[in-house]
């Protein structure tokens, strides 16, 4: 099958398993109540044959109109490639036109939910950068089908004619298990809760004192949240390289595969909570424009968690030309009265660098030709002491590049050092759209 | 244009008094090309190389006046009516003070805020400053703007004036210049959209 030819349509087990989970739904909140009858002592199971003709004269219309709800939403969803553009055109009636340049596809996931894994589907996300509900979401593809809609949606965003074979990829790295659950737990928060967790617990059952459930339970959630939440999403995390960007999958009950093409990549961030650092650990987190509210959760991660040297050579290739260890940080001043204590920021021509926070140090590495805007800004301890922040934007994500607490002169400097880079970066390099052509 | 804020000293080069800061410069390797010039502290939010702020009209403290006292009315009425069943004629003569202070305080920093905003035109990106409390001076590049857009509320119509605010794809850039007359908000868009398509690149 070929995307770039003619108008497709999401798998036809897309209709039954809609019209599946429109029953499922009536089912729990209309269907089973119908189902009971009342008796002295509250309701009750009793299938009489009234109670079943009851039933069925709302099922049987409520099945068609799930039936056909699904037939409806099958049917009126299609998309084609005109061009340089992908076509998404919804609805019957009234129709909803979609039409996306493919130079401005930010990264494309395929997701698996463990439901559609049995109908082996999957879900196709478009990325566009542009807020909130800008991604184009096809659900659901037949799982070879959505490998190639991907497949032609990279070579074609690449300015490579739509027939050019996935392109090859070369493994990083793989996060085993065992890495993945040893370096959640091993985070002063969750060994904080954890220990917390336990001394309630042994308060709990040696005193009876039944007021220590709010401290357990919560501490309970938390350490879930913390630990199983995590542990669910990213496992079997592996990190590949290919022409057309990095290659994310992951996920036990949902799987993830995650591309972000070169270029797409804003700004990242490499963690290193206070005990990972005696184990040489790090963790990248990364902005890329598409990922915007909720999604930005999902998908901000780049790698759990790494020996840092790997991290480090994953951010060299995202931003081509820097070495992140090489930058030279210069401190900040040291008059400044900021808690999130500061340990410098320093750029090269590529990057800008800004290292901060204790215990847990993030390093914010934002490549200048992807800089949005540089701005200074003073408040008033600051303005008391001479001292300003200076602040190199990017897309709402989790980085957050600043150097804090330098001497006013400096800070200026670096705005404008900044801004000129930025500039120079920008006019070599051109707009990211069309890599394989470059 | 205004009297109030004309003492730019041409800014040409390192030097110029105060504790000049080192040049921020690259890896020793990969030598800058120009050494940024070291900024005198004192005009750290001054737009520098030689240029001067262009302001907004002093109408725009007229609007922020106007509007404080437009949220005093009935902030001060019903709060007032509240605070006279509640305390007295004592609450609500001091609730009225107190309403009367903070119009006090907004009619004060109206004109200082005023007298902070500024901006300028350079060769490639737009620069302004603003901020009574907390200093803010920004850098936005013509190429980084996605769309530039006019506002005018009711009451900025009836003054003449418009807000113009720069859009980027980061949500903290926050670029805006309120209070510009409509003709010259009209202006500013069309020339900062022009330069923007000039320079314009994808993300």
């Amino acid at each position: 099958m070929r995307f770039s030819e003619g108008v497709h349509r999401l798998h036809w087990a897309t209709a039954p398993l809609r019209a599946f989970i429109i029953l499922i739904i009536y089912f729990v909140l209309l269907g089973f109540p119908l189902l009971l009858t009342r008796t002295e002592s509250g309701a009750a199971l009793v299938l009489s044959p009234e109670v079943l003709g009851r039933f069925l004269v709302v099922s049987v219309p409520m099945a068609a109109i799930a039936v056909a709800a699904g037939l409806w939403g099958w049917l009126g969803t299609r998309f084609w490639i005109s061009g340089d553009d992908l076509v998404v055109e919804t609805g019957m009636l009234r129709k909803r036109k979609r039409q996306v340049p493919l130079s401005r596809i930010q990264a494309i996931d395929l997701v698996r939910p463990l439901v559609t894994r049995v109908f082996s589907l999957a879900e196709v996300r478009v990325e566009l950068a542009g807020g909130e509900k800008s991604e184009i979401v096809l659900r659901y593809l037949g799982r070879n089908a959505a490998h190639q809609l991907r497949a032609e949606l990279l070579a074609l965003a690449a300015g490579l004619p739509s027939h050019t074979p996935e392109a090859p990829e070369r493994p990083l790295w793989r996060v085993g298990f065992g890495t993945l659950l040893g370096s959640l737990l091993f985070r002063l928060p969750v060994i904080g809760t954890a220990i917390l967790f336990v001394f309630s617990l042994v308060f709990l059952v040696v005193y009876a004192e039944l007021g220590m459930l709010a401290v357990a339970i919560p501490a309970l959630l938390g350490l879930i949240r913390a630990v199983m939440a995590p542990l669910v999403m990213y496992a079997n995390f592996t990190v590949a390289m290919s022409p057309d960007g990095v290659r994310l999958r992951y996920g036990l009950l949902e799987t993830r595969m995650q591309t972000v093409p070169p270029g797409r990549v804003q700004a990242v961030s490499i963690v290193e909570p206070s005990l990972w650092r005696a184990s040489g650990w790090a963790r990248l987190e990364v902005t890329v424009a598409g990922y915007a509210g909720e999604r930005q959760a999902l998908s901000s991660v780049l790698l759990p968690v790494a020996p840092r040297h790997i991290a480090l050579s994953l951010v060299s290739q995202v931003f081509p030309g820097t070495n992140v260890d090489a930058v030279a940080l210069l401190p900040s001043s040291s008059k400044g009265v900021s808690l999130d204590q500061a340990d410098g920021a320093g750029t090269d021509d590529v990057v800008f660098v800004s290292r901060h926070g204790w215990p847990c140090r993030r390093t914010d590495v934002i490549a200048h030709a992807r800089a949005q805007s540089v701005r200074l800004t003073a408040n008033l301890v600051q303005r008391m002491l001479g001292l300003a922040t200076v602040h190199v934007d990017a897309p709402p994500g989790p980085v957050h590049v600043s150097a804090a607490d330098r001497d006013l002169g400096e800070a200026r400097a670096i705005v404008e050092s900044t801004a000129r880079r930025a500039r120079a970066a920008r006019r070599a390099g051109g707009d990211p759209g069309r890599w394989a052509t470059r | 244009m205004n009297p109030t804020h004309d003492e730019q000293p041409p800014f040409s080069g390192p030097g110029g008094g105060g504790q000049g800061a080192p040049p921020y410069g690259g890896t020793p390797a990969s030598a800058a090309p120009a050494q940024a010039p070291s900024y005198p502290a004192d005009q750290a939010f001054e737009p520098g190389g030689g240029l001067a702020w262009a302001h907004i009209s002093k109408r725009f403290t007229w609007h922020r006046r106007i509007s404080a006292l437009l949220w005093a009315v009935p902030i001060g009425l019903v709060g007032g009516f509240l605070m006279s069943r509640s305390g007295g004629a004592l609450g609500a003569l001091l609730w009225g003070v107190a309403v009367l202070l903070s119009v006090a305080l907004a009619w004060i920093v109206a004109e200082l805020a005023y007298r902070s905003w500024g901006y300028a035109e350079r060769a490639d990106d737009l620069i302004l400053s603003h901020g009574v409390f907390v200093k803010r001076l920004i850098v936005v590049p013509y190429g980084r703007m996605q769309f530039v857009d006019v506002t005018a509320g009711l009451l900025e119509q009836w003054l003449g004036v418009a807000t113009v605010r720069m859009h980027t794809a980061a949500a903290a850039t926050d670029a805006v210049i309120p209070g510009l007359p409509a003709t010259e908000a009209a202006m500013l868009r069309d020339r900062l959209a022009q330069k923007g398509e000039e320079r314009s690149m994808g993300l």
